[in-house]
């Protein structure tokens, strides 16, 4: 005798047939499953393209800027870098822009009266600086050829702020060991090198003839042609200080802010948990509503069963229904979450970045959650007694 | 051969004391017959024929569909069998009323694996074989309860079963589409069919060829008509 068999397109088409038929509820029901979607892609959305917005500044700010540091030598005394480093690292031929910074070991203040700390540091920056760096004066100007000689300062957005200047005028100075230095210029945030925000820029020459600092720079700022900077980069410690290379260390700005930008992830784990239990919640009310149509529907069941579908057939009949109406609830719930991304993002201005994995990972896992939620109604639908199914109920 | 037979089938249903709903029926149906199970409520028709459409099992004897024993049969052999020899008309009409009347016949082949084109051919050729010919676009919804029936009906032929069983198909319906119905089944059986009706109508049984009648889930009467014997023996 030949089993009863089905093909699998209309297995799928007695699967969605109560959904069909029962508009209303479906869409109810998808409503909480599209909810946790939503949400979960939101969270992953958002994040991603502030993530993705963040990573497309640094690269605007470009990735080739390196930073030359002397260290400390394994007795611990401080080792700066030879006063010809600048000078030997230029020569290498994938080195396009370079400028050497001297952090001197003194204070800066609005006047020579003042005592308070503030935290700022004072740096003599040599030629090239203003392009490596690529420095903007968001007032005033920069210092540039001959004012490097001259005791005039530029002060960083944040070292501006601490020592009350808000904008450049005549008469306006801080007073650096002792000296007068007239501010020319307050810079622009410096969003790769946010620790010159806090420092306070003069010209290598005055510092040398005003503060007779020494000309060992502390730190040796360049730019890399861009497809060149890995096979640079071991090249430099030994260049810059052939005497000592382990003394020197090599960084690269963009790393630390790359890095930074993958840190943020805790917020986003709990958002996403909220997201997973409405998803839970979802799941519950796909069962529910299962449950309460295998009781409706005892009369299709035993219909079905007295032509001749197998236990097998309800089974999957139900798990399906199940699925599709969960799954219908992931892609409602996909839409919606790109929706809120896109919406929230284009607010903030930032890139739209909607994560596709994401979404198809959210639709799957909607699919499963509805097959599971599925499974215990379908085997109570399965396990029905046709006989007693077909029976006319009052 | 027989199209139908059980011997000494008994169901019992657990309770104190136990529910004799059948008790040693034996009972045969030649292919070609017609014939109505009488009897009143709670007499064992229902279980009868549930029984005979193995949707339920015997307590104990045996039940032969189309010469197949089916007291071994898995789910899914019985499944098949009811597939591709047996026939349903429920009292309730058990129709999807959200799809045609077309889709709702061809549900009858569904679980034959049957393509959805051929399915659909031949779900038209049972609603014409009814006499529904001329609204096969309809949906239940739009049509009478004799129609509905009429639909059911065609639904249970559909697949061309050994054995069509008739769950009592005029409960629902007035005396007249009654009449109707009892005329279409006696075509259908004219036309070739086995058909088994059960019904608490004895007027209705009268007309058929053969009457069982129970009580007390056994059988107390197997009358054949002599009309239709004489009419046998005439030609």
């Amino acid at each position: 005798m030949s089993q009863s068999s089905v093909r699998p397109l209309d297995l799928i088409g007695i699967g969605t047939i109560g959904l069909r038929s029962r508009p209303g509820r479906t869409a109810l029901t998808a409503i909480g499953i599209a909810i946790g979607i939503a949400s979960m892609v939101a969270v992953l959305g958002i994040s991603s393209s502030s993530k993705a917005n963040l990573i497309a500044e640094i690269d605007s700010l470009g990735t080739n800027l390196l930073q030359v540091q002397g260290g400390q030598s394994v007795l611990g005394e401080s080792s700066p870098l030879p006063v010809s480093s600048q000078a030997m690292v230029d020569r290498i031929p994938t080195v396009t822009d370079s400028a050497s910074v001297i952090q001197i070991a003194t204070k800066v203040q609005r006047n020579r009266f003042e005592d308070e700390p503030n935290g700022l540091s004072v740096l003599a920056v040599g030629r090239g600086a203003n392009k490596t760096l690529e420095l903007e004066a968001a007032s005033g100007k920069l210092i540039e050829g001959e004012t490097a000689s001259l005791p005039v300062a530029v002060l960083g957005s944040v070292a501006a702020e601490r020592l009350g200047i808000s904008r450049v005028a005549d008469g306006v100075t801080v007073s650096i060991a002792g000296h007068n230095f007239a501010v020319v210029g307050i810079l622009k945030p410096l969003t790769l090198n946010p620790d010159l925000d806090r420092s306070v820029m003069i010209g290598d020459w005055a510092a040398f003839d005003l503060l007779g600092v020494d000309a060992n720079p502390s730190t040796i700022y360049l730019r890399v042609r861009p497809e060149r900077i890995e096979a640079t980069r071991p090249l430099l410690a030994r260049t810059a200080n052939p005497k000592a290379p382990n003394e020197v260390s090599v960084s690269r700005p963009s790393d630390a802010l790359e890095a930074r930008a993958k840190v943020d992830k805790g917020l986003q784990q709990l958002l996403l948990g909220l997201g997973g239990v409405a998803l839970v919640v979802g799941g519950v009310g796909v069962a529910n509503v299962m449950v309460i149509s295998v009781l409706e529907r005892r009369g299709e069941i035993g219909l079905r069963r007295a032509l001749g579908a197998k236990r097998g057939h309800i089974r999957s009949q139900f798990v399906i229904e199940a699925a599709t109406l969960a799954g219908i609830g992931g892609l409602i719930g996909a839409v919606l979450g790109s929706a809120v991304t896109w919406a929230y993002a284009t607010r903030q201005g930032w890139l739209v970045d909607i994560p596709v994995t994401g979404l198809a990972y959210g639709v799957g896992g909607a699919l499963l959650i509805g097959a599971i939620a599925g499974l215990y109604p379908a085997s109570k639908a399965a396990r029905l007694d046709p006989a007693e199914a077909v029976r006319p109920h009052a | 051969m027989s199209v139908l037979r059980l011997e000494r089938v008994c169901r019992y249903y657990e309770s104190t004391p136990p529910v004799k709903a059948l008790h040693e029926v034996d009972l045969e149906i030649e292919a070609g017959e017609m014939l109505a199970i009488v009897g009143p409520s709670g007499s064992g028709k229902s279980t009868l024929l549930n029984v005979m459409g193995t949707l339920d099992r015997p307590t104990s004897g045996r039940v032969w569909v189309d010469g197949e024993e089916t007291s071994d049969m898995s789910d899914g052999a019985l499944s098949g069998l009811r597939s591709s020899q047996l026939g349903f008309v429920f009292q309730g009409f058990h129709l999807m009323e959200t799809v045609g009347i077309v889709d709702n016949v061809a549900t009858g082949l569904l679980y034959q694996a049957v393509p959805k084109r051929q399915r659909r051919d031949r779900a038209a050729a049972a609603l014409t074989k009814v006499g529904l010919g001329d609204r096969l676009d309809a949906r239940p919804t739009q049509l009478s309860g004799g129609q509905r029936q009429r639909v059911a009906i065609a639904r249970a032929i559909v697949a061309d079963p050994a054995l069509v069983l008739a769950d009592e198909p005029t409960g629902n319906l007035d005396s007249s589409t009654s009449r109707d119905i009892m005329e279409l089944f006696a075509n259908l059986n004219q036309a070739g069919a086995t058909i088994v009706v059960i019904t608490h109508d004895n007027e209705l049984a009268d007309q058929l060829p053969r009457t069982v009648a129970m009580s007390d889930g056994q059988i107390v009467a197997d009358r054949v008509k002599a009309i239709s014997q004489a009419a046998g023996g005439v030609s």
